[in-house]
């Protein structure tokens, strides 16, 4: 009986002051991610990597825009979009406090425009992956000015139309002997 | 993976099945080196079973049907036999079951440690177990339509279920009392932590004479879930959430069963690190299951002590992984975060605080006397019963049998880190306590002594090759006992079959017989021994055989009986 008299004395008080005081977390604490919306490329890398499909992307061609969706109340904290994230924009903060009054609240989004195909006028790609590709270039030392754009914002199919075009011409292919 | 002669463990066992069995054995493949599956003749079935369980130190961990018709035309039964005599190693023994009869000799007559899983193959997949004596659904609802099998691959989607079409419950609880008794159902929310479940014990007076209880009132159709929606390296996450507490331990159990599936080598830095979590679970888990030891004795001092300690454990957990659980730490072929100096360093002064505090703490909960005399010889499980069905963990170590995954198999770093298996003969609540009071201190030694012996080298293999229709078993010992998966890969990088079996499933079966005998304040200490999980919303239903009277007591009211044993709730 004494003993514990005196484990209890020792303890003191162990009720921590939170709410009125802040509570700490561990250096390294996974909480809350946040995006950075000046630094995604809309890639959509994290949509891929996130298993409770708390992040989600939506295109919307017609009015060319891509919506990221963040539903905090199917994350689960892991960080796995923070690991593939190639430009940093999201990463886990320490903020544990996600309490909403509104459930809608949960849902955070963000959007991106996309780029219309310079050749068939299709979007086909979000602006700022365009952007990023030219910047990744310029930074390896190729000269890529703004004039070249239009060769970059050109989509996949029609890069593959214009490819087979001059090489048919270069090759002196004719359609028929393409077939 | 091709295992090479020389290295297989188990050869022995094989060798005997032929010589007893000859024809009936049809092929013997090994996936791991110690891990064999052996197709037998689907007839032979109970004589093989019963052969390794009884002859050969074999214990049933874990059996499963799988609907092989788009492999092979046929489905499959497994039964896992985790091979604990003189050789080491793991038999699945595997047999086919044909279409057009979809039916299979019952083992739970010969080996009691089949029903469960031999009720969940008859609702999953509607093949009969012919012989079991058994014969209520399991997992499935009463209004369940009898037609539709789940886990058949033809079913119907994972987010589909029928409507329900009752409200009222239609399960019959058995009572092999030979006398009259009454009543006492506890639930139907209740019981030990992973999800609701009820309770109905069979009194006369204040002694129980019966007990029988139903759960998966709130299955969660994980497998299902695994096997359609989700890639094979995101079941990692959701292994995590299988339990609330030993959550890294499954998803440990999950990426082994995956990683040994594949043939892949695992650096052994992340090895170590999965063991010091592993233990770092343990450490939090084991220290609320003294404090509950303390509350349903009514000694509520001692439960908050022993809360208030184990938050250090909490933040050693919060420290080393980034969360207070120890989820999101796994990846097929490794870890996902290393452990760092200062991690190391903070980690280690919480170690040392820990054995002093914990060590005051057992010493004044064993100098209780409310305690010896409250937890010696009640829930006795029987060693005969334990033998028979197969249970885990710090219950099956208190009836005598040094059964401990981390010891008996191989995973994780376990093979070089120090510990012992400590066992009780008393089989009773009372060496269940002190057994876990002496694995945390061991676990504290464990975390020690990896974290000043990491080996050196990359956490994470990277670059290896998914093969579909591969499989094997994972395994880790979780706080209460093995957790033990099966996993079996498939076509567009998602799992054909997977097959988790947490430790309280293998211990449910006995409760039964450690709740006879004993009184109704008992039966909360008793169930809370086997440490399942706790939600707080159970009731129970007392049935009085000689007043053929029911009453319906709300859990909190049995519980706070237990403690007080003051104004019985039967009167």
């Amino acid at each position: 009986m004494l003993k514990l008299f005196k484990i209890i004395a020792d303890a003191g008080e162990a009720t921590a002051k939170y709410p009125f005081a802040p509570f700490p977390v561990s250096p390294g604490f996974r909480g809350k991610p946040e995006l950075d919306a000046t630094q995604c490329i809309a890639c959509a890398a994290c949509t891929t990597a996130c298993p409770a499909n708390a992040l989600t992307m939506d295109n919307d061609t017609a009015t060319g825009i891509r919506t990221w969706q963040l539903h905090l109340g199917r994350c689960i904290f892991c960080g796995r979009c923070e690991e593939v994230c190639p430009t940093h924009a999201i990463v886990l903060t320490p903020t544990f406090e996600l309490a909403v009054a509104n459930k809608d609240d949960l849902l955070q989004k963000a959007s991106f425009r996309l780029q219309d195909c310079s050749a068939c006028g299709r979007p086909f790609a979000p602006a700022r992956e365009i952007d990023y590709a030219m910047a990744l270039l310029r930074q390896s030392g190729v000269a890529v000015d703004e004039a070249r754009r239009a060769e970059f914002a050109c989509c996949p199919a029609c890069k593959r139309a214009a490819t087979v075009a001059r090489d048919a011409v270069s090759q002196h292919l004719s359609p028929e002997a393409e077939q | 993976m091709t295992v090479s002669e020389q290295t297989k463990v188990g050869q022995n066992y094989v060798d005997g099945l032929r010589e007893r069995f000859g024809a009936a054995i049809l092929d013997a493949e090994w996936q791991t080196a110690d891990q064999v599956t052996v197709t037998i003749k689907l007839g032979s079935l109970p004589d093989v079973v019963e052969w390794l369980y009884y002859k050969q130190g074999g214990w049933l961990s874990v059996l499963f049907g799988n609907d092989e018709r788009p492999l092979n035309g046929h489905f499959a039964v497994y039964y896992v036999l985790s091979m604990e005599g003189i050789v080491k190693s793991w038999v699945v023994v595997r047999a086919l079951v044909e279409e057009h009869r979809p039916e299979f000799p019952s083992v739970t007559p010969r080996v009691p440690a089949a029903v469960w899983g031999e009720r969940e193959i008859r609702d999953m997949y509607g093949l009969v177990p012919v012989g079991l004596p058994d014969e209520r659904r399991l997992v499935l609802p009463d209004d369940w339509p009898d037609d539709l099998h789940p886990l058949r691959k033809d079913a119907m989607a994972y987010n589909q279920r029928p409507a329900p079409t009752s409200d009222s419950e239609t399960y019959t609880f058995v009572n092999d009392a030979t006398g009259s008794t009454r009543d006492v159902p506890l639930g139907p929310l209740h019981i030990t932590s992973d999800e609701p479940g009820h309770f109905r014990l069979f009194v006369d007076g204040e002694d129980i004479v019966d007990a029988d209880y139903r759960m998966f009132y709130v299955h969660r159709g994980m497998e299902k879930l695994a096997e359609t929606r989700m890639g094979y390296d995101e079941v990692t996450f959701l292994s995590d959430r299988v339990c609330g507490i030993c959550g890294f331990t499954h998803s440990v159990a999950y990426s082994s069963a995956v990683e040994n599936a594949l043939g892949l080598v695992v650096p052994p830095r992340a090895q170590a690190i999965r063991s010091v979590f592993l233990e770092v679970e343990r450490l939090h888990s084991h220290l609320l299951n003294l404090g509950l030891a303390s509350h349903f004795v009514g000694f509520d001092t001692g439960f908050m002590q022993f809360f208030r300690v184990r938050e250090k454990a909490m933040t050693m957990a919060e420290l080393l992984t980034g969360a207070r659980k120890t989820y999101g730490m796994n990846l097929i072929g490794g870890v996902r975060r290393d452990i760092m100096k200062a991690e190391r360093t903070r980690t280690l002064a919480l170690v040392a605080e820990l054995r002093v505090e914990v060590t005051q703490l057992v010493d004044m909960l064993l100098s209780t006397p409310n305690l010896r005399q409250r937890t010696a010889g009640v829930g006795i499980l029987d060693k005969k019963v334990a033998r028979d069905f197969s249970p885990v963990g710090p219950l099956v170590r208190a009836s005598g049998f040094k059964r401990d995954v981390r010891a008996d198999h191989v995973y994780a770093g376990y093979a070089s880190l120090p510990f012992d298996v400590h066992t009780e003969d008393s089989c009773d609540v009372l060496g269940r306590v002190l057994i876990r009071a002496r694995e945390f201190f061991d676990s504290l030694s464990i975390i020690e002594y990896a974290l000043d012996n990491l080996p050196a080298g990359p956490v994470l293999l990277e670059g290896f090759h998914y093969r579909p229709h591969q499989f094997a078993l994972g395994f880790a010992e979780a706080p209460r006992g093995e957790d033990i998966h099966w996993a079996m890969t498939g076509d567009n990088q998602k799992l054909y079959r997977w097959r988790c079996r947490a430790p309280t499933y293998a211990n449910w079966p006995p409760l039964r017989y450690m709740l006879r005998g004993n009184t109704v304040s008992d039966a909360p200490l008793i169930v809370a021994s086997i440490d399942p999980c706790y939600s707080c919303t159970d009731r129970v239903t007392l049935v009085d055989v000689k007043k053929n009277k029911s009453t319906t007591v709300p859990y909190k009211e049995i519980e706070r009986y237990g403690r007080e044993r003051k104004d019985s709730p039967l009167k």
